[in-house]
């Protein structure tokens, strides 16, 4: 078995799991009425701060991997720069959002929550699309 | 002990990838090395290109700018007109990930 390969396999499976966290957990959370327990939204939360953070990380990852092999980066232009360079701002936006909603959802209103879940779906579902723009315009 | 483990992934990811490349190779038959091509009408490059275990597809630059990603190994890619004066076009061959993995051939044509 390649290292190479197994290692772009390994990060792909934590960058999908990553991607799977923050929009599913966004997405049950937006589903929820107001009135759900609060215990279960932070839960979630965490579940969305945990999920940018593998994006991230495994997104460091797959460029390490290609730097390690060959000394270079991969080659990118146009409409996947651009991709690349929304879904790395969705991440960095989605972790502060769901950091904040850790750090500070006790002093929030029902309706304040309910938009910070709003805008956690809206960032992951942009990001996974710029994902699908990234691998087919690069 | 635990200190050599990734030292050792490091380089057999290194020297993987160094070594699987010299399975590839890249031939630009057209234009020619050293053409005079026009600068109002677009040139075609015709191309072949053997991945070797480690490429995917290859890239096509000119001026070391990326101009084209091309999925087929071997047929013919358009370039823009060029502007008066010399220029390098060059084909690198490139993994699943974009990252060129050290396999090319460049030529150099002028225009005008």
């Amino acid at each position: 078995m390649d290292l190479q390969d197994l290692g772009y396999a390994l990060t792909q499976v934590v960058h999908n799991l990553g991607a799977v966290s923050v929009t599913g957990a966004a997405a049950a959370a937006r589903g929820l009425k107001l009135a759900e327990p609060r215990t279960a939204q932070r839960v979630l939360a965490a579940w969305v701060l945990g999920g940018w953070a593998a994006q991230a990380a495994s997104g460091v990852s797959f460029g390490a991997i290609s730097y390690l092999s060959y000394g270079r980066f991969p080659d990118i232009h146009g409409i996947a720069i651009g991709a690349l360079m929304l879904k790395m701002a969705c991440a960095a936006a989605g972790f502060l959002v769901a950091a904040l909603y850790l750090a500070r959802e006790a002093g929030w209103s029902g309706p304040g929550r309910q938009r910070a879940w709003t805008v956690q779906l809206a960032l992951a579902l942009t990001a996974l699309a710029s994902a699908a723009f990234l691998r087919w315009f690069s | 002990m635990t200190v050599f483990k990734p030292l050792l992934l490091i380089c057999s990811l290194a020297l993987s990838g160094a070594a699987l490349a010299q399975d590839a190779s890249v031939m630009i038959s057209s234009p020619a090395d050293g053409a005079k091509l026009s600068t109002t009408a677009p040139t075609t490059v015709t191309y072949e290109v053997v991945p070797g275990p480690k490429g995917d597809h290859v890239h096509l630059y000119v001026d070391n700018g990326e101009a084209k990603v091309l999925r087929q190994l071997k047929g013919t890619a358009t370039v823009d007109a060029l502007k008066a004066g010399p220029h390098t076009i060059c084909i690198k061959v490139v993994d699943k990930s974009h990252t060129p993995i050290g396999v090319e051939k460049c030529i150099k044509v002028t225009a005008g």
